[in-house]
């Protein structure tokens, strides 16, 4: 930081210097403090002292006229007198003041008046809509007591409950009323089909033991395969089909604007933030202090959380410094270790994902042998061995990227965002592994001239109804990611708080204190979404499942976080949470995306069952009825898809988006050519009053 | 006034509703907590108006004298010529800068005030070291070294002082303030 030359007569603390020295005129600090701008500063309305008043007591009535007349000044703006940030009593007599004006100004007002009725009543509907909101005050106790991080968790939980809430309420006015509104479906069409591909017989043959129909009820097999619940239940009518599709792609549209208007708010914020680097200690100090913490021990432990923090922030300065000066050596060493770190987080994922193919081709081979058939316990587990595996794979990595993290020598925040992405994309990838494991089954590894998928177009010996086998995955996934989940919670956590609160001493309190681990939670929470997501279209009633599952999740999240959990060692910024973790969620929308796309088009539906049997490809049936819609629809939804629409479109887009660009940057130089002029201005303030100093000095002295 | 049943009136409850932030239910809430018997506690004509002194509020959240912000917002929110006591009003105002719906304008004004420990309109080096030891603890080992709290006063006064004299004031504060995405969930007390 430079500073002036003409500064060295102030003190080494570079503040003003002390008050009033004991000379004739005014000194250099009496002659700042009434500056216009301090004068307003520190004016707190009629009839309050102004701020520092006390030490104001010398110079009387002069300078409390001077503020008296900056700050009418400023009030020429209409401000709303609630936003003045005066006492009461002078917001009053504002607001009276206000009334009266408005009152002598007679019909000039009305537009104001109606502007602030608007206004009054945009706030009241405001207000309204958030008292609407469930748990608002759940959420306000828990950020109150565990922290910002914590209860953005459970803000985006609320969220992905609405979200499927709408799409519940979609499938079920689109996809469920049609079905049976032209009459009840049929049943299936059995073994005895003369069609080279129509035979199919989900139900099991003979006298079925109450065990395997419950089993059945955790594998999707059974009576539950022919039942609203999946795909190949839905009649083929071809207005059963057109909305069928409809109601999936407005699903996913809905979910994807709701998302984008989530995330824009959180987008704006980190934006405006510009680097993290520029501003980290300030907004580390200024907003490091939680005012509604309560308890003598939760103070204690936000001190002691901050106090880390900006020691960490500090030496991680000094690492950033060493690191700067590393030798040539020292840089090929730690590139060295990166890139051996590297290659074993990608052996890792690959293992991982071998392992799920593996155990989902597995699973038909099994399912074939004479032991399995005989057992419905060993049947149920073999059916869901993809998805213990997946949860498996989920529970052992992170942990892992964890530990190997610090090894790579970067500073701690970036340690962070490096295992959060590779968790991510061990989430992820692991879910397309397990649909790519499956398309490789129905599609014979996409050859379509395969022995087996040559009659039908698909796998049709292993699974006569593909959708209804996909569905059939992902609601295994669901329900097992919520059996993990009470699992967790009741074998490992109640019981290490029960236990632990017995251990004696230190290591009692070390393996006690469990925190909530809000960036593994919110994973696990977007996960089962894009599961969700995936899974809608093979499994209309999904959705409504899922709601059940989050609003059970939400009770028994809040349970264990009130009853086991002390706050957060580490502060996870709500910031963070509020951008990265909504990004993710369109990741995972993306993601799902594309097998429902490629099943619409690319893949022939099953012959046996479903709403679209017999057609060429699902999608077949738009066009369709869109020939039945009149002709200037037709050619103009037809325009829609050309290349002469959307070629003008993405230039018109990229046009727009440079221009955004090149504002953005004048912006940032007009920025800090004002931060320039600021500056100077600044010196030549302190150069006027020590002129004026002196000079009324040396007049005080003739 | 008097001792029959001490009720906030409808047109002082609208008027408090009009000049703050705060819902009819918070304060009768608060009416209740505070007033719950027969003196007149919220009129303010009464001449010197009823106040509370600071160590006796109950600091919104219990008995606890822990916030080590607790003078400095007392002494921030307080019109008393003393500066240690707030009234019914002043404990609004209070609440009302740190509810939920306060405008990010007026919460950066006022944080601005308490930093501002030595009451004179800028945050100098002294203010900044005192903010940072009121953050970290009183305690000998829970203080900053001399140099580390150079070095972060100095990292802050290179990030926020824009026209570089040495302290930030109150617009370099806002500014700064705008930028941080956290600020308006931390200055929020919640009842």
């Amino acid at each position: 930081m430079e500073e002036s030359p003409s500064w060295e007569a102030w003190d080494s603390s570079g503040g003003w210097p002390a008050p009033r020295g004991a000379r004739g005129g005014p000194s250099l600090s009496s002659i700042l403090n009434g500056l216009p701008s301090a004068a307003t500063l520190r004016y707190r309305g009629p009839g309050v002292l102004p701020w520092g008043a006390l030490e104001e007591e010398e110079d009387g009535g002069s300078s409390t006229q001077t503020l008296i007349e900056a700050a009418q000044k400023e009030l020429q703006e209409p401000h709303s007198s609630r936003e003045l940030p005066w006492p009461m009593q002078a917001r009053r007599a504002h607001r009276q003041r206000h009334a009266r004006d408005q009152v002598a100004y007679g019909s000039g007002s009305r537009a104001a008046r109606w502007a602030q009725l608007l206004q009054r009543s945009k706030e009241k509907t405001k207000e309204g809509l958030r008292t609407l909101q469930p748990w608002g005050w759940t959420l306000k106790k828990i950020g109150g007591q565990f922290g910002a991080g914590t209860e953005s968790y459970f803000s985006l939980l609320r969220f992905l409950l609405l979200l499927n809430v709408l799409a519940s309420v979609l499938t079920a006015c689109m996809m469920l009323l049609p079905t049976w509104l032209e009459g009840a479906p049929p049943g299936p069409p059995g073994l005895g089909s003369s069609e080279p591909c129509g035979s199919y017989n989900p139900y099991q043959q003979g006298l079925v033991p109450f065990p395997t129909q419950l089993f059945n009820l955790f594998s999707g097999e059974g009576y539950l395969e022919w039942s609203p619940l999946f795909y190949g239940f839905y009649p083929a009518r071809p207005r059963l089909a057109v909305t069928y599709l409809c109601s999936v792609f407005a699903g996913g549209l809905i979910s994807l604007l709701l998302i984008l208007r989530r995330s824009v708010s959180g987008l704006k914020q980190t934006l405006l933030a510009e680097s993290g680097a520029l501003t980290s200690y300030s907004h580390r100090v200024f907003s490091a202090w939680d005012f509604g913490l309560c308890g003598d021990v939760h103070v204690r432990l936000r001190q002691r959380i901050i106090l880390y923090e900006l020691q960490v922030e500090l030496e991680e300065a000094t690492v950033r410094r060493q690191a700067a000066v590393r030798t040539l050596g020292q840089h090929v060493r730690v590139w060295l270790v990166r890139v051996l770190v590297n290659l074993l987080v990608v052996a890792l994922l690959g293992a991982a994902f071998y392992g799920i193919y593996w155990a989902t081709g597995y699973t038909v081979e099994l399912q074939g042998t004479s032991l399995v058939q005989q057992t419905p316990l060993l049947q149920l587990v073999v059916n869901y061995l993809p998805s213990i595996f997946i949860s498996g794979v989920n529970f052992v990595l992170p942990p892992v990227f964890t530990l190997i993290a610090p090894l790579e020598g970067y500073t701690r925040s970036r340690q962070i965002v490096f295992i959060l992405l590779r968790t991510v994309f061990l989430r992820l990838a692991s879910l397309v592994v397990l649909l790519f494991s499956l398309w490789n089954q129905i599609t014979c590894g996409g050859d379509a001239e395969a022995e087996e998928c040559q009659t039908c177009g698909y796998n049709y010996e292993e699974l006569p109804c593909w959708e209804t086998r996909v569905g059939q995955e992902m609601y295994k996934l669901l329900l097992f990611d919520l059996l993990t989940s009470l699992a967790v919670m009741l074998l490992i956590q109640f019981p290490r708080k029960l236990l632990c609160g017995l251990c004696p001493g230190a290591l009692g309190r070390l393996a006690g204190t469990q925190e909530f681990q809000v960036p593994d939670e919110v994973l696990g929470l977007i996960y089962s979404q894009t599961v969700v997501w995936v899974g809608s279209f093979f499994c209309p009633l999904l959705p409504l499942l899922n709601t059940a599952k989050f609003l059970l999740l939400f009770y028994l999240k809040k349970l264990t976080l009130f009853s086991i959990c002390s706050p957060a060692s580490r502060t996870f910024r709500a910031s963070t949470v509020n951008f990265f973790f909504p990004l993710v969620l369109l990741l995972g929308l993306a993601v799902s995306a594309v097998p429902v796309l490629y099943s619409i088009f690319l893949i022939p539906p099953s012959k046996p069952c479903g709403p679209f049997r017999g057609q060429p490809s699902i999608w077949a049936q738009i066009p369709e009825s869109i020939s039945s819609l009149p002709q200037t629809t037709q050619n103009f939804l037809f325009f829609l898809g050309t290349q002469a629409f959307a070629v003008p479109l993405l230039l018109i887009s990229s046009i727009l988006m440079a221009y955004t660009v090149a504002l953005a940057n004048s912006y940032g130089r007009l920025v800090s050519e004002l931060k320039r002029q600021i500056e100077t201005e600044a010196q030549n303030k302190v150069f006027l009053a020590q002129r004026a100093v002196a000079l009324s000095s040396t007049n005080g002295a003739l | 006034m008097g001792g029959s049943g001490s009720r906030l009136s409808k047109e002082l409850l609208a008027e408090y509703q009009d000049l703050t932030f705060l819902t009819k239910q918070e304060i009768l809430l608060q009416f209740a907590f505070l007033c719950p018997h027969s003196p007149p506690c919220w009129h303010q004509s009464t001449d010197p108006p009823w106040r509370w002194h600071c160590d006796l509020l109950p600091q919104v959240c219990g008995p606890h004298p822990a916030n080590p912000f607790k003078e400095r917002i007392c002494r921030v929110f307080s019109t008393s010529p003393t500066r240690d006591s707030l009234s019914f009003e002043d404990f609004l105002d209070l609440l009302s800068v740190f509810s939920d719906t306060a405008t990010p304008d007026i919460k950066s004004h006022y944080a601005f005030r308490i930093f501002d420990f030595d009451d004179d309109g800028t945050l100098n080096r002294e203010d900044l070291s005192r903010l940072v030891n009121c953050l970290t603890g009183e305690g000998e080992d829970t203080r900053l070294s001399v140099s580390e709290m150079k070095q972060l006063v100095d990292n802050i006064l290179e990030e926020s002082d824009i026209d570089r004299d040495g302290t930030i004031n109150l617009s370099e504060f806002q500014h700064v303030i705008s930028r941080s995405p956290d600020f308006a969930s931390s200055f929020k007390i919640v009842l």
